[in-house]
């Protein structure tokens, strides 16, 4: 111990202080509950009440008091800050939140956060979490069967979707080449990763972090529906390899970010067999179309690929961290390529069996038990319920795309194939322009606009992007059983609303 | 029921329903974890087999749904069989207790389900987390600097190597390593073992962390790591990152960061510093020399949710770097999320620091506690952690039995206990692996009984001993005396 402190105990030794009691502070708790029930949750779903509150950042600072200081506040000015801090907050839950590929509350999942915040349990070793670990294996067994890997299989949670893509491209470098787990990179020759051109970013961002390069991801052209192409696909592979370099994986997207597409999994299947490359699907947004025996057609070739990512946290609403990793294979895989054997945490002589601690599995240490808010809400729902959602969501974007096609303005990007509807708002005031580049830059600055307006206006949240050099156009996400064909209806009625004027 | 998805016109839920049970829900909560979790006369955990655990959870997933009233036993049921580490007697991990802001914040931050990649999307909390930063920058040195909060330590580390080998070699984002000579990282055996993790999860190779002598304290040398370097060098290989801890996980032993930091600014190397179990110490005047040089980092890890009991997650990584280097470095400019053209300034839209795309709310659980006890509070509980490791190892000087690893540096008293009947025979040739036996035994009986959680490891050639960790709020002194006695009961006969 450092010399500067005292070896004796002072007479007002703070160790004689009552340590902390949860009855002096159930009060604070049960304030702060209510609070939360009242506007982080009742009020948030509320359709009456504004999907956001905008301010400009500096004034959202004034209004916040965010300054941390030497002394505390009382409790009544905690629950103050609280306040403020849920009432300028966006409602994600809110049934006019349509702006991300993740929406509405579920209850049930809810509750398992809060037990998850209340334990603080860590998922490394079964000693201490024991029921977390075996709910996470229960969550994992069930959605290798659904996905239909009858030989089982393994994988874990993680914290988010774009390390569960990592762990893909990790466990096939791996599996490709193991001595670079010990050697590095350079032990291997120049590996080539194979994706879609409308995959998610974390393909790229996951070439970089992991020492691949991002020049080294070859990107394959989709078709006008956003699906990858195989014949171009097996043509790069060629390619790379007559230039030496090594093809390792091809990272299939089951629901794209922007279109909702899905890419052809039975025929990319086929090339990634012939080649032997690992086949991953990022299924982080379509993969709920697996619940549904009406939609799961969608993903048609599932069981043949090495590794999914899927995230219940998107359409199936499970709180946010909610990321499974699925991986097809019995050999211990993810443990052998992610361990490192730390002998103060995984002790070979504890006096369970060790198999149950999982924590060599992740390269994360600590980790949160997030499948626990997937199985809470699956027992309480059952997988019919789930069912009946996603269908319900599909239908409703059907009906939007229907309803679009109908109305004057509003043009439909393609078809929907899953609950991604894009489309352009065409105010009066272009609607006999020719198509051509002015029409099309007067076109791009609609929906900048709209959206401006409706978050000042709080309104509803809708996200819009450009893509491929189109216009910016707007992407409705339908996910949340809260919403019904009204609420369709208003997105539609408050876009031309908002825009017409333009 | 048959599905309605032809009748669009209703939502399908009833939110009444929902909000009736999060409020049953929370009354178990608090009873069964809050309430009971925290109570030294309930048990810290309730030890079940695997397999009965499983059957008593009754795990499968099924068709159809269940009532409510099911559910809130199951409610009931997690709380039962999980460890309470909020416990006094929880001294397991380098996390415990319980602070009650922070867990409001908590339970906040997950009712609101907020995504922290846009201003768009998350307005105060993108603010709140750079005032956080901010705050916690302060306190090593900084006054201007990056970062952002990690899911997890391991994370940050894995940050801090990314940045250092993007800053010596930029191209490395795009063509990867293959380019390049053999990079190589310094660390000590004693550090974290999310270093070699990250080593080989980014293309390193777990053989280029390049591990440096310690001295009997658990502390990097620094004439070691500056011959390594130069060894290094001189076999063609490129070193670009020493990774030092402040804290390390069994010993707590903090490495001199003065003479280290001397050490990278002659080779120009990145110096990061794994501080996430020792950073808190920076929030005391009287513990703070222990990191003394910090701010001369490149790159700090620290974890609120350890010593300042903030709550799983809570991990930041401190930057002093003002060039925007994190993003520049992680970013992939996805025009679905970043579009340029938005009606606010995008330099509030973080999200491209970060290597994840949906990110937690990790930030409010710190800022909620920093605001509820201050500084002042904070400093308090890091104080008063460090009096309570002075206690126990006052207390076990005094009873035979308890022998000390060394003179805890930190608040990780390690200690080997020694039944009587293997006192006074250090001699004995099997003395080494019969004492290697006594704390799985007594570690086993514990838990079967529940009266409390304590971790052994080996370490190097030292055979199992305990490491106590004692930095709950909760806890006081007769949790310690207890722990000494229960110590004493569990393996007396040994």
């Amino acid at each position: 111990m450092a010399s500067s402190t005292e070896t004796h105990i002072e007479d007002n030794d703070p160790l004689d202080d009552p340590p902390l009691d949860f009855a002096a502070t159930e009060s604070f708790l049960r304030q702060a509950m209510t609070m939360i029930l009242e506007d982080a949750v009742k009020k948030a779903t509320d359709v009456r009440q504004k999907v956001c509150e905008w301010h400009p950042p500096e004034e959202l600072k004034e209004l916040l008091d965010l300054e941390l200081r030497d002394g505390g506040e009382s409790e009544a000015r905690i629950l103050e800050l609280c306040r403020d801090a849920i009432r300028y907050s966006v409602k994600p839950t809110h049934p006019h939140f349509f702006n991300q590929l993740f929406a509405g509350l579920e209850p049930y999942s809810l509750v398992a956060s809060f037990i998850t915040e209340a334990l603080k349990p860590s998922l490394y070793t079964y000693e201490v979490s024991p029921v977390f670990t075996l709910m996470e294996n229960a969550v994992l067994k069930k959605l290798i069967q659904t996905v239909g890997w009858e030989e089982g299989g393994d994988g874990l949670f993680n914290a988010g979707g774009s390390m569960s893509n990592m762990y893909a491209m990790n466990l096939a470098r791996y599996r490709h080449f193991p001595e670079i787990k010990e050697l590095g990179n350079s032990a291997a020759p120049r590996l080539a990763v194979f994706t879609s051109q409308e995959c998610h970013y974390s393909i790229s961002k996951a070439a970089a972090l992991m020492g691949i390069g991002t020049k080294n991801v070859f990107v394959v052209p989709s078709d006008k529906r956003g699906k990858m192409i195989p014949s171009t696909l097996e043509e790069q592979i060629k390619s790379i390899k007559s230039e030496g370099g090594v093809p390792f994986i091809v990272n299939a997207t089951a629901g794209t970010t922007v279109l909702g597409a899905f890419d052809p999994i039975d025929e990319i299947a086929d090339i990634c067999e012939k080649y032997k490359l690992w086949l991953h699907v990022d299924a982080c947004w379509g993969g709920a179309v697996l619940m549904s025996n009406k939609h799961k057609l969608l993903m048609k070739g599932i069981h043949r690929v090495d590794s999914v990512a899927w995230n219940p946290h998107k359409m199936l609403m499970a709180c946010l961290q909610c990321s499974a990793f699925l991986v097809r294979d019995k050999s211990r895989l993810l443990q052998r390529c992610h361990s490192a054997r730390a002998s103060y945490l995984f002790q070979q002589d504890k006096f369970y069996d060790l198999s149950y601690d999982t924590g060599d599995k992740s390269v994360q240490c600590s980790r949160k038990p997030d499948a626990f808010k997937f199985w809470l809400m699956w027992k309480a729902l059952g997988a019919s319920e789930l069912e009946q959602r996603v269908d319900r969501a599909l239908a409703m974007a059907r009906y939007l795309a229907d309803e679009i096609t109908k109305r004057e303005g509003f043009r439909l990007l393609m078809e929907p194939e899953y609950a991604n509807v894009c489309f352009w708002y065409i105010p009066p005031s272009l609607r006999d322009l020719p198509d051509g580049p002015e029409f099309q830059e007067k076109l791009h600055n609609v929906a900048p606009v709209v959206k401006e307006r409706m978050m000042k206006k709080g309104s509803m949240m809708v996200g819009y992007q450009p893509h491929r050099g189109q216009a910016n156009f707007f992407r409705m996400v339908v996910i949340s059983p809260q919403v019904s064909r009204q609420d369709m209806d208003f997105v539609l009625d408050e876009i031309h609303s908002l825009g017409k004027d333009l | 029921m048959e599905a309605t998805t032809g009748d669009l016109t209703d939502p399908l839920i009833n939110h009444a329903d929902g909000q009736l049970f999060l409020h049953e829900a929370f009354k178990i909560i608090v009873e069964e974890v809050l309430c009971k979790g925290t109570d030294v006369k309930e048990k810290v955990c309730e030890w079940r087999e695997p397999e009965e655990l499983a059957r008593l959870l009754d795990l499968e997933l099924r068709e159809k749904g269940e009532p409510q009233e099911n559910l809130l036993q199951r409610v009931r049921d997690v709380a039962k069989y999980s460890i309470k580490t909020s416990h006094p007697r929880f001294f397991n991990q380098q996390f415990a207790g319980v602070d009650y802001h922070s867990l409001a914040g908590r339970f906040l931050s997950e009712a609101l389900n907020t995504n922290l990649f846009t201003y768009e999307v998350a307005p105060v909390f993108v603010l709140m987390e750079a005032e956080v930063l901010r705050g916690l920058r302060e306190l090593v040195g900084w006054t201007e600097g990056d970062g952002l909060f990690c899911p997890g330590g391991s994370t940050s580390n894995m940050y801090a190597m990314n940045l250092a080998r993007y800053r010596l070699y930029p191209e490395v984002k795009s063509r990867g390593l293959w380019s390049l000579p053999q990079l190589t990282i310094f660390t000590s055996p004693e550090s974290h073992y999310s270093v070699k993790k990250g080593a080989a999860f980014m293309g390193f190779g777990m053989d280029n962390v390049i591990l440096v002598k310690v001295d009997d304290g658990g502390r990097m040398i620094p004439e070691d790591l500056d011959e390594k370097i130069e060894l290094s060098k001189s076999q063609g290989a490129a070193p670009f990152l020493v990774s030092c801890t402040s804290g390390t996980t069994v010993q707590g032993a903090f490495d001199p960061l003065h003479r280290i930091a001397d050490i990278c600014d002659k080779h120009k190397l990145w110096l990061h510093v794994d501080a996430a179990w020792g950073g808190s110490v920076l929030f005391s005047k009287k513990h703070r020399h222990l990191m003394k040089g910090v701010h001369r980092a490149n790159s700090v890890a620290w974890n609120p949710h350890k010593m300042l009991v903030a709550g799983l997650q809570c991990s930041v990584l401190l930057l002093k770097d003002t060039t925007d280097l994190l993003k520049k470095c992680h970013c992939a400019n996805a025009t679905y999320l970043f579009q340029q053209d938005k009606f606010y300034d995008v330099n509030l839209d973080v999200g491209d620091k970060s290597v994840q795309c949906s990110r937690k709310v990790d930030c409010l659980k710190l800022w909620v506690m920093w605001k509820a006890v201050g500084s002042a509070g904070l400093e308090q509980r890091v104080d008063k952690a460090f009096l309570h490791a002075r206690y126990v190892v006052d207390q076990m000087k005094k009873r035979e039995g308890f022998q000390l690893l060394r003179e805890p540096e930190f608040v990780n008293v390690c200690f080997w206990f020694i039944p009587p009947s293997l006192r006074g025979k250090e001699k004995n040739a099997d003395y080494q692996n019969r004492l290697a036996k006594v704390a799985p035994v007594i570690k086993e009986r514990m838990m079967k009984q529940g009266t409390m959680m304590v971790g052994y490891q080996p370490l190097g050639d030292r055979v199992n001993f305990f490491r106590i960790t004692i930095l709950s709020p909760l806890v006081s002194q007769k949790d310690m005396d207890f722990f000494l006695d229960e110590i004493e009961r569990l393996g007396n006969d040994l």
